[in-house]
């Protein structure tokens, strides 16, 4: 009864039937969806594992849909996910514009990418990208006049992966003559070195686009920011996934049967770690919170190619196990910004602050959600982070270890600034009368942060699904038992000893000193501080949120101010410039036109020998 | 009656002569004629196909078998063509039912029936000074209905136009003249056969006044020059006819003509380069263009390079490709101009920056517009994504990675321009003004070929069998020459 | 499950013996301090009556529940640690929980502290505290390059990140890591100047620039919970560089030498030079110390 064309049919349809819905009984839409979301959610977890589930064939080509324990593992990404934002968004989006809309472009980009994860074929494979790439688009125009410059660079850099993949694709058909997975993965190792490397590097670039990897991340950025936040969580969460999902396919399914595996493996995994570093020190200066969130995302991203790129069986266990976490822990951010969004109306962390007493929920959520992404114990961010480590360690990236440690230490600058500019600091009096959000926002907040804890005292539970999906990528076998992580060395990390320890400690010493001095201790506002004799007065905030790593900032130096962006933007003002120009070709003066015509076969004419091999 | 392809000339060019007559009866009655003509067409078309596909039919006029006599031939291809065209006529029709008010109606009306005579004759006859003559009918018709609107600037483009396209007919005459004096013979199929014998310099000329007479209405570069003006300043369902049938029609005739006679590999390859440098200029020009007419007439002008691109790699999955192109086109540049032919009309000016908002004032029109762009930038479910993948397969397949790749570019500077009436017609201002209905005949149009695109991208395979005979048909000349002439051994 | 009492003991006497001993150094370097700036400093158990004072004040005040548990944070982290280093070589009582982790493990717990008393000290909504946090989250990053590369050096050297191995492996004075991997030592003693966070590398708490900064706002208990973590910290930091570089240590009296000759390098350090501002400190762990760092990686790999 759970079929994969049953769910294509079913996001699909319910993307019209929600925007039909919008525009006719408007107030079944939001329950709608989030029913049909949890149906799908059902039918992704049933769906039987098998590699060939539906086939037939379109135009010549042979289209295959089969749900492997790989593609399994993203899509329970992407349905989970989809269902805890669509959750989210009845509250969230109430009231603003253009939800029919919404609804439709959130469901098809979700079916988008069902059909990626699920296609068993480059055709099908792409049109799905393409499905989810203009669905996505849709959304991130969405929201005002500003999106529509980001949006166009969305597409514009999305176009220049989907067709990189397309430009593979076409290789690969001509050498290949199938573009089924089985054949392709079959026949790539006979083709010739340099369609190999081709068809390689195209791969990577196109898939790369997606999970924002520099240096072809500067869509990220803008996008994450404008997109409405529920969205932003499937975004980052999922959507980019998708390149990770493409990526891993690449490396272990394809590129693997070549001779330059090697360098394309330690080229990507420092591509990985750059983008990493960069995208750290971006994010550290961000003063959006949803930008910083997003080059936080790029650089997460960039752990878990450099992960896959590594190849060792831990490491892709550490890549995907990331993958997962990413999905949560930045569903939960980009959600409790989101949060933030909905009660201040603004992300600027220069101008919010001190919301943890009115929103205590939502900084739970957060909290949990910075010590995940920061690797801290015991929550699940270390499991992935400490493999990644081992694995880095274990197979002689010396350096590449220490660039990554150092941008995941440098992390805690961003994530501290993040908690601290939204949630901490000194209470305004504009966000006086601010609650917390309804119970249909909390709930998927605080599920995800719930995953983060049991998966971080009980990583095996995910490295499950982890361990099965790496099966199908290759002979990988990774050991692990239920809270205990080994490395390549055998040497291990008890989770749940951790756990305990920390537990157990953090309670007793807390009760202790909250029954200490019980009733000698007084809360006083945070307008009641030390401040050599000054007082803030009732207007003022004292909140340090400006400018607030400028020490690091001179440290860097001239580090920051090289940007591929500002290449890119040349590029395209010189290019659009240029075409400015062009137009001119055409005059409008029907003389010239003429001329062109005569001028045209006076070459054809002259130049006949050179052209067609004969002399006139 | 029995169903034979002379109809397709014949009964269009009967309505044209009829129309003026109606006329003096009863204005409303004529409005309805071109649309009974195209379904009775399309009827005949789709009847015939089949019987296309089994065995080309040739029909001889007036009695004289060939080379003597004047022949229509209906292949694969033909049958393929002419039944687009119908179907695309009709659809046409039935926009221009309300949208041609302002004017005598019946003029529009026999000038388009006479177009459509032309166009169906190119594609049918198996004369090349028949062919000449189709041409000129089409052509003719073309200049008036492009000054259809007796503006200062449709006046102007229809001049433009008539300048370049008078080049078209002399180079075409000239070659036919060379032809007739070398050959003693116009029947196409003939042709083929005794060509052989002409020298090669003389070959290479008429080849030479052909590629320059044919490209020019076929709007490869620089012979396009007419081709902005005249999108922009005639009737928007004029534009629709130009993108969708004239020139097409002309680009077949090129092309029958090449495989017929010239088939050398230099030859597809000079169209493959022409085909190149025609898309990259269309589509750049289009980017900055500040009219949407404009844009939507050089993103016209891409487009046919594309197509160009595709025949002139010249194998059966590439003309195929080429074919089922040529259908997006038709569909997807038939709702575009439908959609901005509105959009124009209620925005009161032509410029894209007078379309802020027109989203919510309009949210059907701009609904049309916006499928339209995202089916003709090729993503799916749109057809558009076929036939640009079937077109790059193809290519790929005769090793021609840079004209992928630059096929691709085109493709990345059409979004840029396309998004961007999009997010204006959406995202630039909030309008709070009343939703202003189109015309019902008008959106059922654009409602016919959404509906056709969707289909189509869906699944291709609807059209995609009759495409391969088609493509035999166009690349095998030897076929069509024993169709022709009865069994004669090349 | 049979309990092994000795192993209980173990973890109910360790942090009061890290408590003792990190409170006795800290004694210790106020009157080092004092002597040297030729004065006599108060007596070797000040430190010790400060705390204990502390605890019993009559007043506390907090500005919410994060600057409430932003000491608990500081303590479970220093209490972690503790239990995951092995404090005396193979011994039942003082290995802990030390064979369940590893050293990248202990990297990461060690933040966790941190991070509890930066977000306390964001909750008190005074500003000098959160200018505190910045520049310590920024000197951090200035130190963990040259600590991680030295790590890193070690740990492919020894082809383990577990600490017992490493000590194993250190059995004899001239197989400890420090004559192994000088460089290594180098850039982790370097950085350990900056980890401990005496001068020149105070501008974190900078007394008289932003009153003493992240701590400003705590008082009473809660001052005397930190200063505790704070001792508690000192001696598992200094325990696990003498595990790491000098090869551990079989009995308490050599543990202590060790510690303590480790303890006077930042110590003394401190007494003798000013304060770096924060990027200047950055670029210094950036300069020298990775130097060290990437010679160590490189030797160990050739």
């Amino acid at each position: 009864m759970f079929s994969i064309s049953g769910i294509f049919i079913t996001t699909f349809v319910s993307g019209l039937v929600a925007f039909l819905l919008h525009h006719s009984v408007p107030k079944i839409r939001d329950w709608f969806s989030i029913v049909i979301m949890g149906v799908i959610v059902y039918a992704v977890w049933e769906l039987p594992v098998k590699a060939n589930l539906l086939s037939f064939k379109l135009a010549n080509y042979n289209l295959v849909f089969g749900n492997t324990e790989y593609g399994r593992l993203f899509a329970l990404i992407v349905a989970v996910l989809g269902f805890f934002a669509i959750l989210y968004s009845k509250d969230f989006m109430e009231g603003k514009p253009r939800l029919g809309y919404f609804y439709m472009a959130f469901f098809f980009s979700i079916g988008g990418m069902f059909g990626i994860v699920y296609s068993q074929d480059l055709i099908s494979l792409f049109f799905f990208w393409e499905i989810m790439t203009w669905s996505s688009f849709l959304l991130v125009i969405y929201c005002c006049k500003e999106a529509q410059k980001i949006g166009l660079k969305y597409f514009v850099f999305s176009a220049i992966g989907a067709y990189s993949i397309m430009t593979a694709m076409v290789v690969l058909y001509s050498s290949i003559g199938s573009l089924q997975f089985a054949d392709v993965f079959a026949g790539f190792g006979k083709m010739d070195f340099w369609s190999q490397l081709l068809v390689v590097v195209l791969l990577l670039m196109g898939f790369g686009v997606k999970s924002a990897t520099m240096p072809l991340h500067v869509w990220a950025p803008g996008a994450y920011r404008i997109t409405p936040s529920s969205f932003t969580a499937i975004f980052s969460g999922a959507l980019s996934k998708m390149g990770i999902f493409g990526i891993g396919l690449t490396l272990f399914k394809i590129a693997s049967a070549t001779g330059f595996y090697p360098w394309v493996q330690e080229i990507l995994a420092w591509i990985g770690a750059l983008t990493a570093l960069f995208a750290t020190f971006y994010a550290v200066f961000a003063t959006d919170a949803k930008t910083l969130l997003a080059y936080s995302s790029i650089g997460q991203l960039g752990y878990i190619v450099t992960g896959l790129a590594i190849g060792t069986p831990l490491s892709i266990a550490a890549a995907l196990f990331l993958t997962v976490m990413h999905a949560i822990f930045k569903g939960m951010l980009f959600l409790a910004t989101g949060a933030v969004y909905y009660r201040t109306g603004t992300t600027d962390m220069t101008k919010v602050s001190g919301l943890i007493r009115k929103m205590p929920y939502t900084f739970l959520t957060a909290l949990f959600g910075i010590i995940t992404v920061s690797g801290v114990p015991p929550l699940a961010g270390f499991s992935g982070k400490w493999m990644l480590y081992e694995s880095l360690i274990q197979s002689n990236h010396y350096f590449l270890v220490v660039v990554i440690f150092f941008s995941s230490t440098a992390a805690f600058l961003y994530l501290y600034r993040y908690i601290f500019s939204l949630f901490l600091g000194q209470e305004e009096k504009e966000t006086e009368n601010v609650k917390e959000v309804p119970w249909l926002m909390r709930i998927p907040m605080l599920l995800l942060a719930l995953a983060t804890l049991v998966f971080g005292v009980a990583p095996g539970l995910l490295l499950h699904p982890v361990s099965a999906a790496m099966k199908y990528l290759g002979d990988f076998g990774v050991t692990y038992q239920t809270s205990v992580l080994f490395n390549e060395w055998g040497n291990k990390v008890d989770m749940l000893t951790v756990a305990n320890t920390i537990g157990v400690v953090f309670i007793i010493v807390t009760i202790i000193i909250t029954i200490k001095g019980y009733r000698s201790t007084r809360y006083v506002t945070t307008k009641d501080i030390h401040t050599s004799g000054e007082v803030p007065t009732e207007n003022e905030n004292l909140t340090y949120a400006v400018d607030f790593y400028k020490p690091f900032e001179r440290a860097l130096g001239s580090v920051l101010k090289a940007s591929v962006d500002k290449i890119y933007n040349a590029t395209g003002r010189i290019l659009e410039q240029s075409f400015d120009y062009l137009r001119y070709v055409y005059t409008g003066n029907g003389q010239t036109y003429a001329m062109y015509v005569v001028l045209f076969l006076t070459i054809l004419v002259v130049f006949s020998e050179l052209i067609f091999g004969i002399k006139l | 009656m029995n169903l034979t392809p002379v109809q397709f000339v014949a009964i269009p060019l009967f309505a044209a002569f009829l129309i003026p007559i109606v006329a003096k009866i009863s204005k409303e009655a004529v409005k309805y004629i071109p649309g009974i003509v195209f379904l009775y067409l399309a009827y005949v078309a789709f009847t015939l196909f089949p019987k296309a596909l089994e065995k080309p039919i040739v029909e001889i006029i007036a009695g004289f078998k060939p080379p003597f006599g004047i022949v229509l031939y209906f292949g694969p291809t033909a049958a393929f063509l002419v039944s687009m065209v119908m179907v695309v006529g009709f659809v046409i029709w039935l926009y221009s039912f309300k949208f041609i008010i302002r004017e005598p109606s019946e003029k529009y009306y026999m000038l388009f029936m006479m177009l459509i005579t032309g166009a169906t004759g190119i594609m049918l006859t198996g004369d090349v000074f028949n062919l000449f003559v189709f041409f000129e009918i089409t052509a003719i018709a073309a200049y008036s209905l492009t000054a259809f609107l007796r503006d200062k600037d449709g006046a102007e483009a229809a001049f433009k136009y008539l300048l370049i396209g008078s080049f078209s007919s002399t180079f075409f005459l000239l070659a036919i003249a060379l032809i007739y004096s070398n050959t003693h013979t116009l029947n196409m199929a003939d042709l083929a056969v005794k060509m052989q014998n002409v020298d090669v310099t003389t070959k290479l000329f008429i080849l030479i006044l052909f590629i320059s007479g044919l490209g020019i209405e076929s709007e490869l570069f620089p012979l396009n020059g007419w081709a902005p003006d005249a999108y922009s300043q005639a009737p928007t369902p004029v534009a629709a006819v130009f993108a969708g049938i004239v020139v097409k029609a002309s680009l077949y005739a090129l092309l029958r003509l090449v495989f017929l006679m010239f088939n050398w590999s230099e030859v597809f390859y000079l169209l493959l380069v022409l085909g190149v440098i025609t898309m990259l200029v269309g589509e750049m020009s289009a980017m900055r263009q500040h009219q949407i007419k404009r844009m939507l007439a050089f993103s016209s002008i891409g487009q046919m390079g594309l197509i160009v691109i595709a025949f002139s790699i010249a194998t059966v999955p590439s003309l195929q490709a080429g074919f089922f192109q040529m259908v997006n086109h038709v569909l997807i540049k038939s709702l575009l101009f439908f959609s901005a032919g509105y959009l124009v009309f209620h925005s009161g000016s032509k410029d894209i920056s007078a379309l802020d908002g027109l989203g919510k004032e309009k949210p059907i029109t701009s609904f049309f517009f916006a499928f339209g762009a995202l089916a003709i930038l090729g993503l799916p479910p749109f057809s558009g994504f076929w036939g640009k993948m079937f077109i790059l397969m193809a290519a790929g397949n005769s090793h021609l990675l840079l004209v992928v790749v630059l096929i691709l570019i085109s493709g990345i500077i059409e979004a840029v321009y396309y998004l961007r009436v999009i997010s204006r017609l959406y995202f630039y201002k909030e309008t709070t003004k009343e939703v202003r209905r189109t015309p019902v005949s008008g959106l059922v149009a654009m409602g016919i070929l959404t509906v056709l695109i969707i289909i189509l991208g869906l699944y291709p395979n609807t059209i995609l069998a009759y495409l391969k005979p088609a493509a035999n048909d166009l690349l095998h000349r030897t076929e069509y020459i024993n169709a022709v002439l009865g069994q004669i051994h090349l | 499950m049979e309990i092994n009492w000795l192993k209980v003991l173990g973890i109910l006497i360790t942090p009061v013996i890290a408590f003792i001993v990190g409170v006795t150094y800290g004694g210790l370097t106020r009157i080092i301090t004092a002597r040297i700036q030729n004065r006599f400093g108060p007596p070797v158990t000040q430190n010790f009556w400060d705390i204990v004072k502390l605890y019993s004040k009559k007043t506390n005040i907090q500005h919410g529940v994060m600057q409430h548990l932003a000491p608990v944070f500081a303590i479970t982290a220093s209490i972690t640690t503790l239990y995951f280093v092995p404090v005396i070589r193979e011994s039942t009582v003082f290995t802990n929980l030390s064979f369940q982790g590893d050293l990248i493990f202990l990297l990461y717990i060690m933040v966790f502290g941190s991070l509890g008393m930066a977000l306390g000290v964001g909750q008190s909504g005074n500003p000098n505290g959160a200018i505190g946090v910045s520049r310590g989250l920024s000197q951090m990053v200035g130190y963990e390059i040259p600590f991680v590369l030295a790590i890193v050096a070690i740990m492919i050297q020894f082809k383990t990140t577990n600490l017992n191995d490493l000590i194993a492996m250190q059995n004899n004075f001239n197989h400890w890591i420090i004559f192994q991997s000088p460089f290594a030592f180098l850039a982790a003693i370097l950085a350990f100047l900056g980890m401990m966070g005496y001068a020149p590398f105070d501008v974190v708490v900078a007394p008289a620039e932003i009153a003493s900064g992240p701590p400003s706002e705590f008082g009473g208990k809660y001052l005397g919970l930190m200063m505790t973590s704070r001792s508690i910290f000192t001696f598992a930091k200094l325990t696990l560089f003498t595990d790491i570089f000098l090869g551990g240590a079989g009995d308490f009296v050599t543990l202590v030498i060790k510690t303590f000759a480790l303890y006077m390098i930042p110590v003394l350090t401190g007494i003798v030079n000013p304060r770096f501002r924060t990027e200047q400190s950055i670029r210094f762990f950036w300069a020298w110390p990775t130097v060290f760092g990437i010679l160590a990686v490189l030797i160990v790999v050739w």
